[in-house]
């Protein structure tokens, strides 16, 4: 048995489901986040939506330069979807992929992480089973 | 990898962030919370406040920087030189794989 813990954007989280569904984890349990991820280093890679959103502002002063850049690089903490599944080890592979083709873009950063836990044991409270059946 | 779980005081969310960002952690999820500790809560006469609100920082890492993140964690989320009741719990769990969506690679 796994935990598969996959933090999102949240504007993929139907995408996310609707992978999940065809997959066959139709269960998860979400919430909502906030999260940073690793420091930006190759400045290229944010230079062309840092200018489409500094195009967006209204008006271009060094506070909005800061925000834009603080938002894109990861210093700032910002939203995101947590998706827990609990999943057999058979399957893990499988909703890893599913996972990550719903929810790559081409933004080449910030698309999320996916960490994978052991799971000691599992009870369902309706039927008190344990172990595997309980998924 | 670990999965390094830290429950701190709400107010002590920004400054254990800064000081992990600086240490070299800046990867990090934050979620509120709400819970208890061993001291049942706080209890105001006959009113007890058992839902204290708290933030649960997440962040995953080698296995090698644990004592670095535990230091951090430990000597800026702790409420004057002693500590106090309610500064927090710190947990930690193993972690079999990580992927990152942007590039399909495993590893962190």
């Amino acid at each position: 048995m796994k935990e598969i813990i996959a933090v999102v954007r949240m504007n993929k989280v139907s995408a996310t489901k609707k992978a999940l569904i065809a997959v066959g984890a139709a269960g998860f349990t979400a919430s909502k986040v906030m999260g940073r991820g690793r420091l930006v280093e190759d400045k290229a890679i944010i230079a062309e939506r840092r200018k489409t959103l500094l195009a967006l502002a209204q008006k271009d002063d060094q506070n909005t330069d800061k925000i834009v850049t603080e938002f894109l690089d990861g210093t700032r903490l910002f939203p995101r979807r947590m998706f827990t599944v609990l999943a057999h080890d058979a399957d893990v592979p499988k909703i890893i992929k599913a996972i990550i083709d719903a929810n790559k873009t081409q933004y080449k950063v910030g698309d999320g992480k996916i960490f994978v836990l052991p799971v000691l044991d599992a009870v369902r409270v309706r039927t008190k089973e344990s172990g595997d059946a309980a998924i | 990898m670990i999965m390094v779980r830290a429950i701190v005081r709400p107010d002590k969310k920004e400054v254990v962030l800064f000081e992990l960002s600086s240490a070299g952690f800046n990867a990090a999820t934050v979620v509120d919370v709400v819970g208890r500790g061993k001291q049942k809560g706080i209890k105001f006469g006959d009113i007890v406040y058992d839902e204290i609100p708290k933030s649960l920082i997440m962040l995953v890492i080698n296995d090698e920087d644990k004592e670095d993140v535990l230091d951090v964690v430990l000597r800026h989320a702790k409420t004057g030189e002693k500590g106090a009741f309610g500064d927090g719990k710190i947990f930690i769990s193993p972690i079999d794989e990580v992927y990152t969506i942007s590039s399909s690679a495993a590893g962190l």
